[in-house]
């Protein structure tokens, strides 16, 4: 399988994947792993709509997400989207091959504290970021290609707890 | 390579810039600049100066109303010229595919291609059917 991108971000499809990275990775294909989504062929729609047409789409929940990349053939150039560490740890356990995971974009919300500029972590995001970490995956969080790259290790993720109530 | 400046007044076209670095990443020779405070003549003098600071490259530049003061002041500096043009109606669509584009293109082909692009981008949405 050829992953070419695993990334965080809870704007899913949107223009910092279907021009910025597209432009530097040149994927055949995107896959959007998510239940809801999936769920609701409305949603996926607009979500397809907003990739190029030379791009091929794939809107799957987990399950179908994990069947899907395990058969992929090996040329196919992939990126992969998910909108939280919980469901990138899930596609690991399921035994998707993933080497390093790109944080992309996890924006502010209730009770999230600032890592990056477009990195906010809550206590349950870090037991699954710690988890994919325990998977032996680097996490690299980065926004767009050319931009300070920051490794989230285990120090990092200790530090921003530390911070926490 | 094409360099790119973009002349608009006020901070839109500076945002411009910003955003597309948002989405593209870090892009070395897209500058923005605003007509704040600037006479025509002096905003002619800043984008020939600019223009000529790079002068081994080509330069695109974009500017927001076709007639108004940055137009007039593009004109002015000399700016549609053999290593130069002038593109009016920027928006982001245009310098995204700019971006793309200003490697591989050369200065006499571009400028079309990024004219059709940013028509394209003006769309009227309708909604996305159910089912």
């Amino acid at each position: 399988m050829s992953l070419i991108l695993a990334r965080i971000d809870d704007r899913l499809i949107h223009g910092q994947v279907t021009v910025g990275w597209s432009r530097i990775l040149q994927p055949d294909q995107i896959v959007l792993c998510n239940d809801t989504i999936a769920a609701d062929s409305w949603q996926s729609r607009i979500y397809k709509s907003a990739v190029p047409p030379e791009i091929e789409v794939s809107i799957l929940d987990k399950e179908s997400t994990a069947d899907f990349l395990n058969n992929l053939p090996l040329e196919h150039k992939t990126i992969l989207l998910v909108e939280n560490p919980e469901d990138m740890f899930d596609l690991v356990r399921r035994g998707v091959k993933i080497d390093e995971v790109n944080a992309g974009g996890m924006h502010h919300s209730n009770n999230k504290y600032e890592m990056f500029e477009y990195v906010y972590v809550n206590r349950a995001d870090i037991a699954y970021l710690r988890r994919i970490l325990n998977s032996g995956i680097t996490i690299n969080a980065q926004s767009v290609p050319g931009v300070k790259v920051h490794t989230i290790d285990m120090l990092a993720l200790d530090a921003i707890e530390s911070t926490m109530p | 390579m094409i360099n790119g400046l973009v002349v608009t007044h006020g901070e839109f076209g500076v945002e411009l810039v910003s955003v597309v670095e948002m989405i593209m990443g870090p892009v070395p020779g897209l500058t923005g600049r605003s007509n704040n405070g600037k006479s025509v003549s002096e905003l002619a003098d800043e984008i020939k100066e600019l223009i000529s600071s790079n002068d081994d490259c080509d330069t695109i530049l974009f500017i927001d109303d076709f007639g108004g003061s940055c137009a007039n002041a593009a004109q002015l500096a000399g700016a549609a010229g053999s290593s130069t043009r002038i593109l009016t109606g920027v928006n982001l669509a245009m310098l995204l595919d700019f971006v793309t584009w200003r490697e591989s293109m050369p200065i006499d082909e571009l400028p079309r291609r990024l004219v059709e692009k940013g028509r394209q981008a003006i769309t009227a949405m309708g909604p996305v059917q159910e089912g």
